[in-house]
């Protein structure tokens, strides 16, 4: 049996290897403090001046629809944005139509407001699980109050503070979609048209989103972790995704490098065989 | 006309409906059962027929000055019909979950221990998870064994697991990445640069490259421009996957789009009217 080459080995690497390269590489990242700073991309500025328009007590609608598995890219963006709100003393309402989100979304929303001395029923309100999307919204448009009857207390919503008056959709400023679910097409087609809608999705999701971007139906988007840095950037704070963006900037470096060494590898190993041959 | 129940009667309609649901669904199963085959798929034709009909209804019928229309106020009892639909289908599924596994405990079949911890996590799960939402709703007491423990379970169990299954996608894709994305044609090569390009261009390091080691600007391209200088200001990789992104990805998303959404609604017509096969 002749000896490998270098390039056989190279194409039969052990995927372990791989995998322990990979690892190491993210560790390496998380724990260098040097932060990069991003270019802000223009769906960030959009979607970061469009929560700047807000004047003080405006109605928004954040729809948190996203589980554990997605914490890496959805929890930074949602943190930004409530900071963001609450810095223009917006009052906000979460929905989500993921049961594990329920949960989640409000154990995050009570930590980030409590440091921040935003009151729950005075400032924001969480209107817990909802099933059925598409149904919701034009429930909202219509008659709120009945539509989502109590909050996660179980206080109904004609009694909430921050909600007296409020009957319909209509009455929010603006709607944000923290997701990687495609759920901003029902946004879209259900919510009233003088609504805005601006969009958190996550990297593998923001792609499709690109089109409505260009149409105008979303106002701004910050896509994934990466986005979530830009836009911690803009407002000046260092959160979960400044700490990541070292990590996945130099996973991808990692990737094309390790694709461009399989080409050439693959090349150098056919040259050698049509030799042989 | 009003589908709202009265607040004084709240609690006599709620049980009248709820004792109701239960003699139509113990009704239903028997009279699906004993129903000849014809007769239980012009059953299920028709309800699926009327609950399409009424949606389509209400969204194309005119509406007047407060954007209703006759059949809006039904929307919301719809809602609930179908929050019921949703719990009864998850009803089913614990039933179906928990009668398999405890049937593998019983019967000691092939690796029944796991069977185990699924019935004594979910078990445990539910029993915090409900005394916690009742908590919320200041219904049962908030003591600080309810707290620690969901807390254990939820935070730090079941969200932990949940996000590093999820990162394990990124070591699959890594591998997968390094065997399979080869230089075999012109278009894989198309691709392959593509992706490097915006790969590179959207985290900070190809900000970094562009305009910290390489000079090329950062600012937005001055009005009246000359091609060569809109194009010397738009070299940096930011912009170049951003061009990307919104002049290449774009339309090739609308496109792809405009097909899926003609494909759904031929989809959704036939569903409404049960030209699928296999719908009873």
């Amino acid at each position: 049996m002749q000896p490998q080459t270098i390039w056989q080995k190279m194409l039969a690497v052990d995927r372990r290897l791989l995998y322990v390269l990979l690892l190491v590489n993210i560790v390496m990242f998380l724990l260098v403090p040097v932060r990069m700073p991003a270019s802000i991309s223009p769906p960030v500025q959009k979607f970061y001046d469009t929560i700047e328009a807000l004047q003080p007590g405006d109605l928004v609608m954040i729809s948190s629809n996203w589980s554990a598995s997605t914490l890496a890219e959805n929890q930074p963006q949602l943190e930004a944005v409530i900071k963001h709100l609450m810095r223009k003393k917006a009052r906000f309402s979460i929905i989500s139509i993921e049961a594990q989100s329920r949960d989640i979304s409000y154990r995050l929303a009570e930590r980030v407001t409590k440091a921040e001395g935003y009151e729950y029923g005075r400032d924001w309100v969480h209107f817990g699980f909802v099933p059925n999307l598409t149904v919701a919204i034009k429930g909202m448009v219509t008659d709120l109050p009945n539509t989502i009857k109590q909050d996660v207390r179980g206080t109904r919503v004609s009694q909430i503070e921050m909600l007296k008056g409020v009957n319909s959709l209509r009455q929010y400023k603006l709607v944000i979609d923290v997701t990687p679910s495609g759920t901003v097409p029902i946004w879209i087609s259900y919510s009233p048209k003088e609504v805005n809608i601006i969009y958190c999705p996550t990297s593998v999701m923001a792609a499709e989103a690109y089109t409505y971007l260009d149409s105008g139906q979303i106002k701004g988007m910050v896509t994934g972790a990466k986005g979530a840095q830009e836009y911690e950037q803009l407002l000046g704070i260092v959160g979960l995704a400044s700490r990541f963006t070292n990590a996945i900037s130099f996973s991808h470096v990692l990737i094309i490098t390790f694709i461009l060494l399989g080409n050439v590898a693959m090349f150098m190993n056919r040259l050698a065989e049509r030799r042989e041959a | 006309m009003t589908w709202q129940l009265n607040p004084q009667d709240q609690w006599l309609w709620i049980w009248a409906i709820v004792l109701g649901a239960f003699v139509l669904v113990l009704g239903l199963i028997p009279l699906l059962q004993v129903l000849p085959p014809r007769g239980r798929r012009a059953l299920v034709v028709g309800i699926t027929f009327l609950a399409g009909l009424f949606f389509a209804a209400e969204f194309f019928m005119p509406v007047n000055e407060e954007q209703k229309n006759m059949l809006t106020p039904a929307i919301q009892p719809a809602q609930n019909l179908l929050q019921l639909i949703g719990a009864l289908a998850l009803g089913l599924g614990t039933y179906g979950l928990v009668r398999l596994h405890l049937k593998n405990v019983v019967q000691k079949r092939t690796q029944w221990g796991y069977s185990v911890v699924l019935l004594v996590s979910f078990v445990t799960m539910a029993f915090f998870s409900i005394w916690n939402t009742l908590a919320e709703k200041e219904l049962a007491p908030k003591t600080p064994l309810l707290e620690n423990s969901f807390k254990l379970l939820f935070d730090f169990t079941l969200v932990q697991l949940d996000a590093a299954m999820f990162s394990l996608i990124a070591f699959y894709i890594f591998s997968a990445a390094y065997r399979a994305f080869r230089i075999r044609s012109i278009e894989a090569s198309i691709l392959m640069f593509t992706a490097m390009v915006v790969m590179i261009g959207v985290v900070p390091l190809g900000a970094y490259i562009s305009y910290d080691l390489m000079g090329f600007s950062a600012e937005p391209t001055p009005e009246g421009a000359s091609f060569v200088q809109m194009l010397v200001h738009n070299l940096g990789l930011p912009k170049v996957a951003n061009w990307i992104l919104t002049s290449l990805n774009a339309p090739a998303q609308r496109a792809i789009e405009f097909g899926v959404g003609i494909g759904g609604l031929a989809m959704a017509i036939r569903l409404w009217l049960s030209l699928e096969r296999g719908i009873t």
